[in-house]
């Protein structure tokens, strides 16, 4: 039978031996936009533009690990790129690694998508309005460019999620033992992941906005959220507290909820670690920040939380362990992470909180937020007499004598993922000296694998929290809440200068705390950007983690920056899912500032930002299998990311090769010219080994070829200027970035000129000022970059 | 003898481990190489006397790559003769290619020394050099402080208290460079 239209009228007494099977009533569209080429995309519809980049930036592999044992064929050895017993190469395994690192990631982000939109439904009902204030009328820009849908409704996001998830089950399908071959075709499969996992994010941030009235463009949004504690020591512990952990605000929400029902704003503390603390901040207004994800062990062991509330994602595996080892009843919220514990979702409060309390049992599943919010709370103020006068921090006396038990055998460095010198920090400490490992506080990143492997029984993450007590107490910093959608209003005052390169860049420090050497280079590198007039945009645990750091008038970034998307902005975008207002504010720059249709059309708009839009994504502390498909994400968005050395272990690099002239080729959108350009972007994915190195890279990752001469000029003097100052070297390839002689950073103009053409024979004509010849092409304003074809306007004659 | 613990203990690749040299063959290794290449990183710069080391290397007709922000040694010591700046990512993508030109624009190398990198990242640098770079065969040997299975020959795990014995590894390892 015809579809009917909802509204439509029919005769039911005309049909006879009819069956009625009751579809979906398609509702009418309002025709918003004409649909562009590619809505709703399947595994090979954009196989070609991922082929273009992957042309470009070629896939790097390093293994981890040289074999496979995936199917009993195996153990397969792989060394050397050989093939497996079912054909496979190391390379093409290696991409096969990275796919099903971006499946995991991806059904994470997506999983807890669908999951907070069974909740909202069931909470709400499906009808809550998307409508983000007056500033924002492109509310979800990757659901119109991958869906082509603009959703009105929560309810919306039924259909956005049926699409991801089929896509996601096809592309695990691509993973089976005799399947895919080809390393190529696994990353163009890795690509389209990432994109789903964009999209998904965006739909799980979209709806918790919706639905909880977090931060938009209405009354002390946007630049205006307010600013909150974060740090150990800003925790009040004289008085109760909750510790929620994860990534799915609802059960925290639910929290906040119940104290502010009953009067407890003021007496119960509610603070929390990861994603979760920054949604509940986004919620809750006297919510705190206890730290990123690199404290969670340590915050749990230092016995601050009454009660700890996890939900999903990056909550420690053990727990359980953890909170039975300082009397904190566990209660877990989420069917993903269940840890063992009975489910008592339909159990009475009252005995749930009895069985917490007394010990009977040391933590419980509760699926049902509402009820999560009177338990934990109820738990905790009972559970805080009963903890007082606990004392989680050693004594002394404990500190001493462990420090002087350690015999050096440097088992526990060899555990250490940062390889931190423990025992000869603890005999420093024997000898009356405990700075060596107080400063290792920072550095650690909270594994506890040095524990295990101690022969002397050392609690060695309890001995470096003593050691650091007295400056975590003093670890009291500030932080602008999730803010959520970037507004078209602030796109269109800032598009220009970003496509045209004036500022300077986007500058987006996102995800987990695995730093290479402490907190404070996500900081540094904060500092760097904002001040040099990036846009500086930020979400989880770099979010939390620069915000522990001060300058020297005592204030941290937020605080010293306004939180506008504007040159110098120092923005808290909000939890991981809320990246994608990142991608998003990028979107929009090619849609609202330069009108790109929108509407299924992620090729052209991917196209237009990978030349146009000097984005940079850094994940200096990326650990997760989230960050590897949030960064191919943004990698098939046409934005590159620079990691820590730690990510190198993803095995995977993008990486672009200057000295392949062909590589760089664009095409002229006005004339349909073939064009040689500099190498900007240079690289998708790159590691490198210190903050340092990274300074300089970040900046160079942001030249794109639509930069005018002006905001070449001031993208060269950064490049220039970083490196001089933390490599104190010029780049060996700042010269590929110069067009004209009015690229060049006005200070200094003639001292470059003069560079060009002793070290790099340029001919330069001194009279003019101007470079005559040297450059891989020269500066044309009107050049319409590209590298599609069919975005040629007038085929050349 | 038991295996060799890699510095980062669960670091076990496969079938394929390195073998723990003493400086003089690894010297000797790098005598007789036909293209040597000396990368280096940030780990240099906590001490003088790797920095001179990696100096005396270059001096002596090895070129190098200074990779993480080691450069900056080398400038201040004003020795820029034979050193290059260089992304760890970028060089090993670049050695990975039978093709590449090199540093000098003589082509790609045969045998790679690596140097006072941070561990993990080298681990993963030495993986791609061994598991791609394979013909013609680029041998890359660490001389770092760390038992390093990625690398073709490795030094053994030296514990900071015998760091004096380590840096005479290095001299012996430097005097054995004809
Ligand atoms: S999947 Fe292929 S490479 Fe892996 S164990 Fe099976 S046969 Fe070997
Ligand atoms: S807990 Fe800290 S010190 Fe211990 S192994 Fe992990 S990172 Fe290293
Ligand atoms: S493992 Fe234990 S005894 Fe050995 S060095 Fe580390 S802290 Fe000391």
């Amino acid at each position: 039978m015809e579809e009917l239209k909802k509204g439509g009228i029919f005769n039911i007494s005309d049909l006879k031996n009819v069956r009625i099977s009751i579809g979906e009533i398609v509702e009418e569209e309002e025709e918003w936009e004409p649909m562009g080429p590619h809505p709703m995309p399947g595994i090979a519809t954009l196989r070609n533009w991922d082929f273009l980049l992957l042309n470009r930036y070629k896939p790097f592999y390093a293994p981890l690990c040289d074999m496979c044992c995936l199917c009993t064929y195996g153990k397969c050895d792989l060394t050397g790129n050989k093939k497996g017993a079912c054909g496979i190469r190391m390379d093409a395994q290696h991409g096969r690694i990275v796919l099903l690192a971006c499946l995991v990631g991806c059904s994470a982000h997506c999983g807890h998508g669908r999951h907070m939109l069974h909740e909202m439904i069931k909470k709400f009902g499906g009808d809550v309005p998307i409508d983000f204030g007056p500033e924002v009328d492109v509310e979800a820009p990757l659901t119109r460019l991958v869906c082509g849908i603009k959703p009105k409704t929560i309810r919306d996001y039924e259909k956005v999620f049926d699409y991801i998830e089929e896509q996601i089950v096809q592309l695990a399908d691509a993973l089976h033992t005799g399947q895919e071959g080809s390393y190529m075709d696994f990353e163009s499969k890795a690509l389209h992941m990432g994109m789903l996992d964009s999209l998904g994010k965006e739909a799980a941030d979209i709806i918790q906005i919706a639905c909880y009235g977090m931060p938009t463009s209405y009354e002390g949004g946007g630049p205006d959220v307010p600013l909150v504690d974060v740090g150990i020591g800003t925790i009040d512990t004289t008085k109760p507290v909750v510790l929620v952990i994860g990534h799915n605000v609802p059960p925290a929400a639910d929290i906040g909820d119940y104290l502010t029902e009953n009067g407890l704003e003021d007496k119960v503390e509610l603070a929390g670690i990861c994603c979760t603390s920054i949604d509940t901040t986004r919620v809750y207004k006297k919510a705190k920040i206890a730290a990123a994800l690199g404290r969670q062990l340590r915050v749990i062991r230092m016995g601050i939380a009454d009660v700890v509330v996890v939900d999903e994602q990056c909550i420690r595996a053990d727990i359980l362990e953890l909170c039975q080892r300082v009397h904190s009843p566990l209660i877990v919220t989420n069917d993903k992470a269940m840890h063992g514990l009975v489910d008592r979702t339909d159990d009475n409060p009252d005995k749930i909180v009895d069985d917490l309390v007394s010990g009977r049992v040391p933590g419980v599943v509760i699926l049902d937020p509402e009820q999560v919010g009177e338990v934990a709370v109820k738990t905790v103020i009972q559970m805080d007499k009963k903890r007082k006068g606990l004392n989680l921090i050693l004594s002394d006396e404990e500190f001493k004598y462990y420090v002087n038990d350690c015999i050096l055998c440097g088992n526990c460095t060899l555990a250490c993922p940062n390889g931190l010198r423990i025992g000869e920090a603890n005999q420093s400490a024997a000898s009356g000296d405990i700075e060596p490992l107080a400063g290792l506080f920072d550095l650690c990143v909270g594994c506890g694998r040095c524990e295990q492997v101690c022969k002397k029984h050392i609690p060695i993450v309890d001995v470096i929290t003593k050691a650091a007590y007295p400056q975590i107490k003093e670890e009291k910093g500030r932080m602008r809440i999730g803010r959520g959608p970037v507004w078209d209003s602030e796109i269109r005052d800032v598009g220009a200068p970003i496509v045209l390169g004036t500022i300077p860049g986007i500058i987006a420090p996102i995800g987990c705390g695995n730093y290479p050497n402490g907190t404070k280079d996500a900081w540094l590198i904060v500092k760097e950007f904002a001040e040099r007039n990036y846009i500086v945009t930020l979400t989880g645990c770099m979010a939390i983690d620069c915000a522990l750091w001060k300058d020297e008038e005592g204030k941290t970034v937020y605080e010293q920056h306004h939180g506008r998307f504007d040159a110098g902005g120092v923005l808290n975008i909000g939890s991981c899912v809320s990246n994608a207002h990142i991608h998003d504010a990028a979107i929009k720059v090619a849609s609202i500032f330069a009108g790109r249709p929108l509407r299924g059309n992620y090729e052209e708009i991917a196209d237009y930002i990978l030349s146009r839009v000097g984005a940079c994504g850094v994940a200096w502390g990326a650990m997760s299998q989230k960050a590897a498909s949030i960064a191919t994400g943004f990698n098939r968005l046409g934005v590159p990311a620079v990691v820590g050395p730690h990510g190198a272990k993803y095995r995977r690099a993008f990486l672009g090769r200057p000295d392949l002239k062909d590589d760089w080729k664009l095409i002229d959108a006005t004339d349909g010219s073939e064009i040689y350009f500099e190498p900007g972007p240079q690289h998708l994915l790159v590691a490198c080994e210190t903050v340092e190195e990274a300074l300089p890279m970040i900046a160079k990752l942001c030249f794109r070829p639509s930069d005018t001469d002006r905001g070449r000029s001031i993208k060269l003097t950064h490049y220039i200027d970083l490196s001089l100052k933390y490599l104190n070297a010029y780049p060996p390839d700042w010269h590929l970035f110069v067009r004209t002689a009015t690229d060049l950073p006005i200070a200094n103009k003639n001292e470059l000129l003069k560079k060009l053409e002793d070290e790099h024979d340029w001919e330069i004509d001194w009279k003019m000022k101007r470079i005559k010849e040297g450059p891989i092409r020269g500066y044309d304003p009107s050049f319409n970059p590209t590298n599609l074809r069919r975005l040629i306007r007038e085929k050349k004659k | 003898m038991g295996m060799e613990i890699p510095f980062d203990v669960a670091n076990i690749p496969g079938p394929e481990m390195g073998e723990v040299a003493p400086p003089e063959v690894i010297g000797s290794y790098i005598s007789s190489a036909k293209r040597p290449l000396l990368v280096v990183g940030s780990e240099i710069l906590r001490d003088d006397f790797f920095l001179e080391t990696a100096i005396e290397i270059g001096r002596r007709g090895v070129p190098i790559a200074a990779t993480g922000h080691s450069i900056r040694g080398f400038v201040e010591k004003e020795y820029t003769e034979n050193v290059s700046y260089y992304n760890l990512h970028e060089l090993t993508n670049c050695l990975r290619d039978p093709s590449w030109k090199g540093l000098d624009g003589k082509g790609n190398y045969d045998f790679v020394i690596f140097f006072g990198i941070v561990y993990y990242y080298a681990s993963q640098m030495l993986s791609c050099i061994k598991n791609f770079a394979i013909d013609p065969l680029i041998r890359a040997v660490s001389i770092d402080r760390y038992y390093h299975p990625q690398a073709r020959m490795s030094f053994t795990n030296i514990s900071p208290e015998m760091e004096e014995g380590y840096k005479d590894m290095l001299n012996r390892l430097v005097s054995s460079i004809k």
